[in-house]
């Protein structure tokens, strides 16, 4: 999760890299981050710069989704092309999904991609909230689409029971129990509902990022959202274990079953060494 | 027994008489292992009475003790005292199984291991060797117990008068199935009756097309499903949404434009058309090959995958199996919209739902 | 009336008089008390199932005070605030109150779940000490049919405790087993409806599984263990060859005192060990699973460890399905195979494997003394066999989780199950034997030319040898036997160096010892009472 810390310091920052030398495998990602963000830099400044490329008829944008069509310009162009129509083969056109959709694919860091893979995977965010939020108004003004409600706590008046029910129903399957994600087909993955801030899930289940399904208002009503982010967030993420100080990562039977041997048979079996092993 | 006076010798063989006084009491134990063809051939103590290796054990086992009694009342004190009823977050009633566990492992390993060192440290070393006497079965008793056991089979002359032989065995064999049969008959029950098998909470009731509803009980529109969405469904009747109906729990997915299109014409294929409603189509949530409900559905592959053993459906080509260890297709449940706007089943699923078996058409 | 002194000190011989004037138990008694058990650390394992089962009534009588075992529907309301409110059945609702609701309810349900996983891994880890050294071989056949047998029951008694608390997760392995017993040929239909009367779930079964998961299957394990016990205290225990054992004794320690004190201490520590992991390490968090729906399901759906495997198997089969076109068409699902079938041979395999080996070898005879493993590459070479078809099943249990957390493909999982399960248990077999001939050949190596001293030294004419410690006194080589026992094969074990650091795996030889059993000081037995041999006649 992105600390306040990070968010405010906006994008140059980002570029330029993290203080105080994360691992190098994060330190190898940063700079894929940072070579793609160079690359979408200088695509898009062409862009920008290249007459007659910007479609003159749209309606005028707000000033906000005006600051976002500049941010969009520098960094997504590249793949979902002039006025999020979508490229080919690279990005999926951005008419119609919504502000919820840059809400979650931003706000986790998501997009821009670092590079084309099976599933685009949380990292650390690129954009600021403000800029965020112009993203979001710029897309939302291009073709509309979901909106998350503003504010950051969504689940004040969530019942935790009346989500937990939903959450069963509609989440378990692939989030798993316990909220930690779970495998999908061929590689793909339901991720862990730990790092997830309020309107990270809600936009999630507006929008259904990628293999996710859409849960709508229509489907799911605000109300009935606000519960099951109050369970996540309560319950699952927030609720310690009554059961032990190691929850063995809520896997349930598999690391269980490791436990016992791991800890159980391995003590004993010292124990019997001691025991008969010299007199 | 023979009574033997003189020197109590160790090593002559012969039983000691234990009422000698001269004997030690080792001498008698070691006289009634011998008397158990045991030889305590090595017996020696650790440590020497009154030496100060004895006392810094002494004291380590009894340390080990009065940790035993420290950590059982710090149980005690946790047990009553801690605040232990569930509260939400993370307060002082996640420690309270915590904390009992510890105070109670301390416990019971440290009387363990006080134990065990007063055994192993302070006790002295031995070795006993003891003959295992295998096979010592003289052959002659052998014969003895074979012998009586011939001649008492002789004596019920089964062999001169069979029918007495032919009668028991007719008259047990139905008792044997008399003792068993209220065990076989209360359990039996007929797994065909009223066809449960076959049908589903889902087939129509006095004419009646069953609506789809929400866990809630809710019917649901089409318009209450995002394309790219999907609900799990359940009969519009009493107790729909239970247990007792088992078997129709039903995923109800709205496709997309173009994959309803490939998932139409595959139904076709498959006849059944016309089991979609507009981009609509409901496929049984049980999996065909253990009954998990296969409900992993990812809307931009359109698979849908089961979390037991990862048999892997393609919605789009009539919920096919193409990976994994299930080897039948999700049945399909034919859907309409009635006169209000709610989503209906057609009629029943048209093939049985869940895991397969021996007699299914 | 004369008022006589109380003798305090007389009174336990006068009551051991009354005692044994009505029994007669002195002699017994005695002989009891002198029984003598040879002493190793792996003939501790069997006892930590023996333990754990102990543990386990206990904490499982407590449990059975709160415990509702019907599927009654009820609203819950206890304290667990993320479930008020939500219909469930009674057995879930009272496991959350034992977890919520009574005092200490919870560990003593976490101790009884772990002592029923350790109880399982024990009963393997114990199984695999007696194969790997031939424990299993004539005599002790039977107690071997009745080890393989306690681990099957022991497998019913997890399965239906597993099943009680009527969780979602359980739930779920409820309906795979009614899907298994649904796909046995002919009869599935038939045996399904009456284990569960009626269709799946009905409204029976957690009662029908509680009688057996309280009554019939724990009197089958009391049964089975009690005979277990009673063999190896019939037939004496088997053990290592070494200097002054035979097949014909037992070399070891007297039941009292000492043995019996380490079983008690170590019963203490199993106990302790179990309370350990009952209140640091959560199990079964089935508050979080919610009660069964059939329409409920989570990513990363597992039994505990001892069913894995056969989870494992079935999610490797590929799904071929056997049609039988036969009026109507009849149908063996591919469920069957793995699920039925699998376990069947692997039941039949365990009971059967002493005769089958005894057969293989010709060997009819009575063993007491143990092999070490590489001197049986053969059986080694089939144990560790098994053991990496087991482990390639039991981790194919766990593939999605294994999939998503170390980002691999869960069908790139499956293929590598499915391809690793044919490919492996024979390279596995292969190795060990090569292995074992390898430690086989060292031993022989050793015993002719002796050990290594690390002292190299120049010969005149340039070359350098390591010096070698001849093992016998004689100075032509190679006059030692291998005796089925440890060789030395360092300086220090000899005693030609100072003894090494405190060791704890070894205990700290004394000089110029023959090579010991670890836990034994040499034996001197009476020259008029015992012949002396090296160890077992070998063929």
């Amino acid at each position: 999760m992105t600390s306040d810390n990070d968010r405010r310091r906006g994008l140059l920052a980002r570029l330029r890299g993290r203080p105080g030398a994360p691992s190098r495998g994060r330190r190898r990602l940063g700079a894929a981050v940072r070579l793609v963000a160079a690359l979408m830099l200088a695509g898009g400044a062409y862009t920008v710069l290249a007459p007659g490329a910007a479609a003159q008829e749209n309606p005028p944008l707000s000033t906000a989704a005006a600051d976002g069509k500049a941010l969009f310009d520098v960094s997504c162009l590249t793949c979902h092309g002039s006025n999020a129509q979508g490229v080919e083969g690279r990005g999926p056109s951005l008419i119609g999904v919504g502000a919820a959709s840059v809400e979650f694919q931003v706000s986790t860091g998501r997009m821009p991609m670092a590079r084309q893979e099976a599933q685009a995977a949380r990292k650390p965010v690129v954009f600021t909230r403000d800029e965020i939020d112009q993203l979001a108004a710029y897309v939302q003004e291009l073709g509309g689409g979901p909106v998350v409600p503003s504010g950051e706590n969504l689940h004040a008046d969530g019942n935790v029971a009346l989500g937990g029910e939903l959450f069963r129903i509609n989440c378990s399957q692939c989030h798993a129990f316990s909220g930690g994600g779970g495998a999908l087909s061929s590689g793909k993955y339901a991720p862990s509902l730990g790092p997830a801030t309020d309107r990270q899930i809600y936009s999630a289940m507006l929008s259904g990022p990628q293999n996710m399904p859409v849960f709508g208002d229509n489907q799911i009503t605000p109300e009935q959202k606000a519960d099951i982010i109050a369970y996540i967030q309560q319950t699952l993420n927030n609720d310690g274990d009554p059961g032990g100080f190691f929850n063995l990562g809520r896997y349930g039977p598999s690391t269980e079953g490791v436990a016992i041997f791991l800890v159980g048979i391995v003590a004993l079996v010292f124990a019997s060494l001691w025991i008969a092993g010299k007199s | 027994m023979s009574s033997q006076t003189g020197q109590p010798a160790l090593s002559d063989g012969e039983p000691l008489d234990v009422n000698d006084p001269r004997l030690s009491r080792f001498d008698i134990v070691r006289e009634g292992a011998r008397r158990d063809d045991i030889e305590i051939v090595h017996y020696e103590p650790q440590v020497v009475a009154g030496t100060k290796a004895e006392r810094r054990l002494v004291r380590t086992v009894a340390a080990f003790f009065l940790l035993t009694g420290l950590a059982a009342t710090a149980f005690l004190v946790i047990y009553i005292w801690w605040p232990w009823e569930y509260e939400p977050g993370r307060g002082g009633d996640k420690f309270y199984t915590p904390l009992l566990g510890v105070t109670l492992g301390i416990a019971l390993l440290a009387v363990g291991f006080g134990i065990l060192t007063w055994g192993k440290k302070l006790l002295p070393k031995e070795v006993s060797i003891q003959d295992r006497h295998e096979g010592a079965v003289p052959a002659e008793d052998r014969r003895i117990t074979g012998e009586t056991m011939a001649y008492m089979a002789e004596e019920l002359g089964v062999k001169r008068r069979p029918l007495l032989g032919v009668s028991l065995l007719a008259g047990l064999l139905p008792v044997g199935a008399v003792a068993a049969a209220p065990l076989v008959g209360g359990l039996i029950s007929d797994p065909h009756k009223d066809n449960q098998m076959m049908t589903t909470g889902f087939a129509p009731r006095d004419g009646q097309k069953i609506r789809l509803v929400r866990e809630d009980g809710r019917p649901i529109r089409p318009a209450d499903i995002s394309a790219g969405g999907q609900i799990t469904v359940f009969p519009g009747v009493e107790h729909g949404v239970s247990n007792r109906y088992a078997d129709s729990p039903t995923l109800l997915i709205h496709l997309r434009e173009e994959d309803a299109e490939a998932s139409r014409r595959n139904n076709e294929r498959e006849g059944h058309g016309g089991y979609m409603w507009g981009n609509y189509a409901a496929y049984s949530k049980i999996c065909t090959h253990a009954g998990c409900p296969a409900s992993l559905y990812e809307q931009q592959t359109n698979r849908l995958l089961c979390p037991c053993h990862q048999s892997q459906f393609l919605i789009t080509d009539n919920a096919k199996p193409i990976f994994g260890p299930a080897s039948r297709r999700l049945p399909q449940l034919p859907i309409e919209v009635d006169a209000e706007g709610y989503f209906v089943a057609t009629s029943d699923y048209t093939e049985p739902v869940g895991p397969d078996f021996w007699e299914r058409p | 009336m004369k008022r006589r002194k109380f003798d305090v000190a007389a009174v336990p011989g006068n009551t051991a008089r009354a005692v044994d004037d009505r029994f007669q138990v002195a002699t017994p008694l005695r002989r009891l008390l002198n029984k003598v058990f040879p002493d190793h650390w792996s003939f501790l394992l069997g006892e930590i199932a023996l333990f754990s089962f102990i543990v386990l009534l206990l904490t499982g009588v407590f449990l059975t005070f709160f415990f509702e075992p019907t599927m009654t529907e009820v609203i819950y309301n206890g304290s667990y605030a993320p479930l008020r409110g939500t219909p469930m059945s009674a057995a879930y609702a009272s496991t959350l109150d034992i977890s919520f609701d009574v005092r200490g309810g919870l560990i003593m349900r976490q101790m009884h779940h772990w002592s029923a996983l350790l109880f399982m891994a024990a009963i393997v880890v114990h199984m695999l000490r007696v194969f790997f050294t031939g424990a299993f071989r004539k005599p002790r056949e039977t107690n071997w049919i009745i080890g393989s047998l306690l681990f099957w029951v022991g497998f019913l008694a997890g399965f239906t405790g597993y099943s009680l608390p009527d969780d979602g997760l359980s739930g779920t392995g409820l309906r795979i087993a009614s899907a298994i017993m649904l796909s046995i040929p002919v009869i599935g239909s038939w045996v399904t409806a009456a284990v569960f009367d009626g269709e799946f779930p009905g409204t029976i079964i957690i009662s029908r599984f509680y009688i057996a998961h309280v009554l019939l299957v724990p009197g089958l394990l009391v049964a089975l263990i009690s005979a277990h016990l009673g063999l190896v205290f019939k037939q004496k225990h088997t053990q290592w060859p070494g200097p002054g054992r035979t097949n014909g004794n037992v070399v070891g320690e007297r039941m009292f005192p000492r043995y019996a004190i380490k079983q008690g201490g170590f019963f203490m520590v199993v106990f302790g060990v179990i309370a350990l992991m009952g209140g640091l390490f959560q199990i079964n968090p089935v508050w979080l699973f919610g009660p069964y729906e059939a329409w409920v399901v989570s990513a990363a759906s597992q039994p505990d460890w001892y069913v894995m495997f056969l989870d494992g198997s079935t999610r490797l089969m590929p799904d071929w399905e056997i049609n039988i076109p036969i009026g109507d068409g009849y149908v063996i699902p591919p469920l069957f195979w793995p699920t039925v079938v699998l376990p069947g041979i692997l039941v039949g395999i365990s009971l059967l494997y002493p005769f089958m080996e005894a057969r293989h070898l010709k060997d009819y005879r009575s063993h007491n003394l143990l092999q070490r493993p590489r001197d049986v590459p053969f059986r080694t070479g089939l144990g560790v066999m098994a053991i990496t078809f087991f482990l390639i099943l039991t981790l194919t249990g766990a593939n999605d989780v294994i999939a998503d957390k170390f980002h691999i493909s869960l069908n790139a999982m499956t293929w590598a199950g499915r391809i690793g399960l044919l490919l492996l248990p024979p390279l596995a077999y292969y190795v060990t034997y090569r292995i074992c001939l390898g430690l086989q050949q060292h031993d022989r190596e050793v015993l002719a030319h002796g050990v290594e001293t690390g002292i190299i030294r120049r010969l005149p004419d340039g070359r350098f040898v390591e010096v070698h410690q001849p093992l016998s006194a004689g100075k032509e080589h190679g006059e030692l036997e291998y005796v089925g026992w440890v060789v030395p094969k360092k300086m220090n074990r000899l005693g030609a160096l100072g003894p090494a650091i405190r060791g704890f795996f070894y205990p700290i030889e004394k000089p110029a010892e023959a090579p010991v059993s670890p836990g034994h000081p040499p034996v001197e037995p009476r020259p008029d009472r015992e012949e002396i041999t090296s160890g077992e006649n070998r063929p």
